[in-house]
């Protein structure tokens, strides 16, 4: 009898393949990125966005400071061809002699901004709310798409430094963890689709 | 010399760059106001008690965040070499609150091993006058087992530079947790230096003969004979090959023994260590060696630490009976001893009488040193040089020029790279 792998003419190599590629791609799903516009700079909402969970909320809550890469990329067409991108680096915290559970986030400098006693849905937001996307070269009839990547840095050379000279673990190195890295997308849209208002507009 | 100061800038960049995450990290303002180590059934305080488990550097290293700032970064320096001390599969460090407001406990959790796969790079060494040396190996780990494969290339330790591959299987902990064994194996291929060459070339009697490559096999087993005391015993089986066109092979064969003394003391701030070592290793005929001949070195380092204060002293001598290979010689104006000397200038083929010292100071990254040391032949007589030098020490980077002091010239010897 034929394996039903066969019939459909994927072979094992194909599904070892596409196994060890998913996840690299995590992406989500287009509908949840809500972007808004104030006639200069695109914003991401934080609603539907909740990248601090899993393992990093566990480092966090472990006292560690965890950064984040916050990634947003615009696209000619369907994630294709960039055309713009812009990045930030958000050092989050959890206070551990916080009333409740609070985490301070910052943003290196110069300036250097940085708040505390922020709920995890609020430190969610403040990251993304510091992180607007300049709209300039972009026609306002000219369709695109957006991409927010979200990924934490590992750690430092000074972990890798031991008495014994400099060792690496190839194992953890190349493990990482399943909520390192998250991409989010919407599209396609038009800046003229947006209802500018001072405030931010919300597209469509 | 741009190599000197292309790995100068690129050290001093790594030295002065000072990590964000202390700024970053909320808990930053807290105070530490204990470490705690805990294993599988075991669980140490570090404020109340004190554990033989890790080195004792480790241990100050830890015990010293008692009473200071949290610095978050440093934890994971921390957690990284008590994982790889105790062989240990993960350790996680984790933050939480003391007894008293505004002061926080650091609890390191050790995770029993698993196999793990790792890269080291033990050496990379880079000298103005012998050039790059280096060494690194992939090591796979088991619990106490290691098993590790390795690439040298070194021109500074012995007469010859020797490049080539090292193979080591160790067992850290056998039966009671007393006793270790390791197995290594190496073989290398030696480039000798032009003085060397013409050194054996006018004194072809005094020494043995020049080799293209050499081969050993050395099988260890060390014993922890009471808590600071531990002997090691094994053997060392090594094969040269004639660098005439014969290409005839000559074998050292030798008993090795070693004793080493470690004590630690500590208080009021103050650290103080002290080490001593001392072997023997004896190739006799009986071991079917070509080479027949008695070595004997002893050693006595001690350490006083307070604060960012660090003062060391580090004594060495040994003597050679006999006709040893180049490769037993002893050297002498390299990276560890009589720094700022060339080796190839103070005596290319080595020595079978030696005696250095070393006193160094540091404050934080800072250090000053002055070696003095004397090598020489049975037969000659004994010069004893001098050298100062001053450099820059983070972790195991180092960067230093060091002067040797002689009359006529000044000729500094710029060493940068990492040193365990």
């Amino acid at each position: 009898m034929a394996e039903p792998s066969r019939g459909l003419q994927i072979s094992r190599r194909s599904w070892l393949i596409a196994g060890l590629l998913a996840p690299l791609f995590p992406a989500r799903a287009a509908d949840s990125l809500i972007v808004t516009f104030d006639g200069d700079n695109l914003h991401i909402s934080s609603l539907g966005i909740h990248f601090l969970q899993g393992k990093s909320l566990n480092r966090l809550k472990d006292g560690s400071t965890v950064e984040y890469v916050a990634t947003v990329g615009l696209y000619r067409d369907q994630f294709a061809t960039q055309f713009k991108r812009s990045e930030r680096h958000f050092f989050l915290s959890y206070d551990v002699w916080g009333s409740g559970d609070v985490f301070a986030v910052s943003t290196p400098g110069p300036p250097q901004r940085r708040a505390a006693n922020l709920s995890l849905s609020a430190a969610e937001t403040w990251c993304l709310e510091h992180m607007p996307v300049a709209t300039t070269g972009l026609a306002r009839d000219e369709q695109f798409w957006l991409e927010l990547e979200l990924r934490t840095v590992p750690p430092k050379l000074s972990s890798i430094l031991g008495p014994g000279g400099i060792h690496v673990d190839l194992l953890d190195a190349l493990t990482p963890g399943s909520d390192e890295r998250q991409i989010f997308r919407r599209g396609p849209m038009r800046l003229v689709d947006f209802v500018v208002t001072r405030q931010r507009g919300r597209a469509g | 010399m741009k190599c000197a100061w292309i790995g100068g800038l690129l050290l001093g960049s790594l030295l002065l760059a000072s990590p964000q995450d202390s700024d970053n990290n909320i808990n930053s303002r807290y105070t530490v106001e204990t470490v705690i180590l805990s294993g599988k059934g075991w669980t140490t305080d570090l404020q109340s008690e004190t554990t033989t488990k890790i080195s004792t550097d480790l241990l100050h290293d830890l015990t010293a965040l008692i009473g200071q700032k949290l610095n978050p970064s440093h934890l994971d320096t921390l957690a990284q070499n008590l994982k790889k001390e105790l062989s240990a599969r993960e350790v996680i460090h984790r933050i939480v609150r003391g007894d008293v407001p505004e002061q926080v406990r650091v609890e390191f959790e050790v995770r029993p091993a698993r196999a793990s796969l790792g890269m080291n790079v033990t050496q990379f060494l880079y000298n103005s006058k012998q050039g790059f040396s280096g060494s690194g190996e992939a090591a796979l780990t088991s619990g106490p087992q290691v098993f590790a494969l390795g690439l040298v290339s070194n021109g500074d330790w012995l007469p010859e530079r020797f490049s080539g591959v090292v193979a080591r299987y160790e067992d850290r902990s056998l039966g009671t947790g007393r006793l270790s064994v390791k197995f290594e194996a190496e073989t290398f291929h030696t480039q000798w230096n032009q003085a060397t060459v013409a050194a054996m070339d006018t004194n072809p009697l005094d020494v043995p003969a020049l080799y293209r490559a050499r081969q050993a096999f050395q099988p260890t087993a060390t014993l922890v004979l009471f808590r600071p005391l531990t002997i090691t015993v094994g053997a060392r089986i090594e094969r040269f090959e004639d660098q005439g066109p014969a290409g005839q092979i000559a074998g050292a064969n030798a008993a090795i023994a070693d004793l080493h003394y470690h004590r630690s003391l500590e208080g009021s701030g103050i650290q103080q260590d002290f080490d001593a070592d001392c072997s023997l290793h004896s190739a006799t005929r009986a071991l079917n060696s070509d080479y027949v001949y008695s070595l004997r070195t002893a050693g006595v380092r001690y350490q006083y630490r307070h604060g960012k204060h660090v003062v060391l002293d580090n004594v060495w001598g040994g003597y050679i009976t006999g006709l040893a290979p180049l490769s037993d010689r002893f050297v002498l104006g390299n990276a560890e001893y009589l720094r700022g000397w060339n080796k190839y200038e103070i005596d290319p083929l080595g020595g079978n009488r030696a005696i250095s010292n070393s006193v160094e100071y540091h404050y934080g990254p800072l250090q000053v040193f002055y070696d003095t040391g004397a090598i020489w032949d049975e037969s000659q007589p004994i010069v004893a040089r001098h050298s100062v030098g001053l450099g820059l020490r983070e972790s195991v980077f180092s960067l230093a020029v060091a002067i040797p002091i002689r009359a006529g010239r000044v000729e500094p010897i710029f060493m940068m790279g990492i040193l365990p």
